[in-house]
């Protein structure tokens, strides 16, 4: 697991890609849609052919935090040939708007099943540690900042209040016409996570957002990692 | 060194004390120790100051190394400049511990006091000698009569024990605590907390057979994983009233992500209180208040609550604090109203639950003993009775104490709570002084009592909520 970690740092980075932290997580058992990297066209075909369609590309780049803004991201990719033709796109945009940004490639994953969009993440407190965080994601965590922590390690009964203590959680039982999503599937990624970072005390900030929490399950569709300076 | 908790257990119940650099004209430490059950001596090196110790019939010895046989606990109010010889003939001398009510150290933030301290931390670690403070109160010993202050009592038994950082909060819980009818175990206030920590004094705590359950005011924590660690475990073996003053801003964090962004040191501190199970209040008055309920019901954990007022108003303003704090006022069964209606006032008054009920039950304890006996029967509630009650109107305190032992009985017989409420501006409220002694009586006899509804519904649903977990 520390491998992707160590060879992050061996390049001098102290973040790791989507796929970096997509691969560190899996890993360890936590649901991310899976996602392979592609560096070429026909690459990003194979990738696609094996995935599955749709699918969703997005750039890989240390050097780009906002990859939807500049238009690093495009989703519902049906067949090999939108593959190539967005696979030139997302390069020509980036080359555009962020000319000097070092690219490793394009990713391709797998679109996460639809479902309420939450927000997973950890950070490290000066005082406590490591802590988790869950919430409600887009407008939820924005503007309203309905969110709950957690000390890590998380027990099973700290994660069950976690899901329970935000304002929103009534979205996440099924109102409002949605089916209630599987809560059970949610927890244990909260454990998954805390199990993670309790496990690499290198993990200095998580982000797993946008998480799809569906009546089938519960999947992270981007993470991004933050190590702790070394 | 580490410190030893038996040797820390020794500091904390002596047999003998000794009072170093007491002062008239009040030698106030010598004098808080007047019910003391042990040995009390005094050191004091200033000719002027021995006198008047002696009139107390007080033996003043020159040095600590000069007093025959053991000390196991020395309080030290000598000035700054003079504890290290104050600690180093402790030391020497072989005592439990010291309580060092002496400040002008690190608080003060200036370079002499840093390095004083950091001169005493050196001694006491060297020689694992436990220190309370420095810059505090020290320890108060219910039992022992070993006491930092007037007025707090002395006798068997204990309700709760206090740990506070702060002097004067940990004087105002106790005071408080007492003053609605709760006995304090001990009080620890350890101000600097450099040899010992608050979670040092918690682990104590949670171990000690005589204290059923900690109330806590803290401004930080030097340790806050071990402070975590420690808390969860004393949450899960006694209930842990925690008070946190204060805006917490220590140090700073790295934000490269949303989750930093929006993990504040106070969101931190309020999720870490919830997390260990830990009863979370917000100042002095919530702290008392869910003493107060938590050392007089047996255990709570329903919801369903039986409210009784004076008049239709109160009926209302009680109903709306009660579900403010998460209780159901529910509606009783029809074999309950058919029982009410034989005689229950109906005119200017209802017994839907809430009730409105001063007519009904004026002077009369027969009609409140009917009420109960009726609402005893009553399975849809689980959450005991809150009554608006009165405070004047008693011609003796025979008629006050008859109305308690129904209430008593009632909530024996179904083994769920009874809260009183002495409203300020009630239609039965007594003058200042008739009111203080019927709640000081009520207090006495163990039922929680609070001034306003709300401070009664907070403070119940904050003991409910730690029981039903």
């Amino acid at each position: 697991m520390n491998d992707v970690i160590a060879a992050a740092r061996a390049r001098g980075r102290s973040q790791l890609t989507e796929v970096e932290a997509g691969q560190l997580l899996s890993a360890a058992g936590v649901p991310v849609a899976e996602t392979r990297l592609a560096t070429t066209a026909d690459e990003a075909v194979a990738a696609a052919e094996a995935l599955g369609f749709p699918l969703v590309m997005k750039v890989v780049s240390p050097d780009i935090a906002h990859k939807s803004d500049i238009g690093g991201v495009v989703v519902g990719v049906k067949d090999a040939d939108e593959v190539r033709a967005t696979f030139d796109q997302i390069n020509a945009a980036v080359s555009s708007a962020a000319p000097n940004a070092t690219v490793d490639g394009i990713a391709v994953q797998a679109m996460a099943p639809p479902g309420t969009e939450v927000i997973v993440g950890a950070t490290t407190d000066p005082q406590f540690g490591p802590v988790m965080m869950f919430g409600l994601g887009g407008v939820f965590v924005e503007v309203m900042k309905d969110v709950a922590f957690r000390i890590v390690p998380l027990e099973e009964r700290d994660a069950k209040q976690l899901v329970r203590e935000i304002k929103g959680f009534p979205l996440l039982e099924g109102a409002r016409g949605t089916e209630p999503a599987d809560l059970d599937a949610l927890e244990s990624l909260i454990l998954k996570v805390s199990e993670v970072v309790d496990a690499n005390p290198e993990i200095a900030e998580l982000d797993l957002n946008p998480i799809f929490a569906s009546p089938n399950g519960a999947m992270a569709a981007d993470a991004h990692i933050v190590l702790a300076e070394a | 060194m580490p410190i030893d908790q038996a040797r820390l257990h020794r500091a904390l119940n002596p047999s003998s004390v000794a009072v170093v650099g007491d002062k008239g004209p009040q030698y106030q430490w010598l004098s808080n120790q007047k019910d003391f059950t042990g040995e009390l001596y005094s050191v004091q090196l200033d000719e002027k100051e021995i006198p008047g110790i002696e009139e107390k019939g007080i033996t003043n010895y020159k040095s600590l190394k000069d007093i025959p046989g053991e000390i196991d606990l020395v309080i030290c109010a000598v000035p700054r400049q003079v504890t290290p010889f104050v600690v180093g003939d402790a030391i020497e001398k072989g005592v439990g511990g010291i309580s060092m009510f002496t400040s002008g150290f690190a608080e003060t933030r200036e370079p002499e006091g840093i390095e004083l301290q950091a001169k005493l931390v050196q001694m006491c670690t060297d020689a694992g000698m436990p220190l309370v403070g420095p810059n505090c109160m020290g320890v108060y010993n219910r039992k022992l009569g070993v006491k930092f202050g007037q007025g707090l009592e002395h006798g068997d038994g204990g309700d709760i024990s206090v740990i506070s950082q702060s002097g004067t909060h940990g004087i105002g819980m106790t005071n408080g605590a007492q003053s609605v009818g709760i006995k304090v175990t001990r009080t620890i206030s350890f101000g600097n907390g450099v040899i010992l920590n608050e979670s040092d004094y918690l682990e104590y705590l949670m171990n000690d057979p005589e204290t059923p359950a900690i109330a806590m005011y803290l401004e930080g924590t030097r340790d806050g994983r071990r402070f975590f660690n420690t808390l969860r475990e004393a949450a899960k073996r006694k209930p842990v009233i925690v008070w946190k003053g204060g805006r917490s801003t220590a140090g700073s964090r790295a934000v490269n992500s949303h989750t930093g962004s929006l993990a504040s040191s106070q969101s931190v501190w309020d999720a870490m209180l919830k997390q260990t199970g830990a009863i979370a209040v917000g100042s002095i008055e919530e702290a008392i208040d869910a003493m107060a309920a938590l050392v007089h019901t047996n255990k709570p954990t329903g919801r369903d609550i039986a409210l009784i007022a004076m008049t239709g108003g109160q009926s209302v303003a009680i109903t709306d604090q009660f579900e403010r704090f998460g209780f159901n006022v529910p509606e009783l069964s029809q074999s309950s109203y058919d029982r009410f209606a034989e005689f229950f006032m109906t005119v200017g008054g209802s017994y839907r639950n809430p009730f409105d009920a001063a007519s009904t039950i004026r002077s009369e304890a027969e009609n409140l003993q009917k009420i109960l006996e009726i609402l005893a029967d009553e399975p849809i509630i689980t959450g005991g009775v809150a009554l608006e009650f009165r405070s004047r109107g008693y011609d003796k305190p025979e008629d006050l104490d008859e109305i308690l032992d129904l209430l008593d009985d009632y909530r024996t017989k179904v083994n769920q709570p009874v809260v009183l409420v002495m409203p300020t501006h009630g239609v039965m409220t007594g003058d200042v002084e008739e009111a203080a002694s019927v709640r000081d009586r009520c207090a006495e006899r163990g039922f929680p009592v609070y001034p306003t509804f709300e401070r009664g519904a907070q403070g119940l649903s904050r003991v409910v909520s730690y029981h039903a977990g």
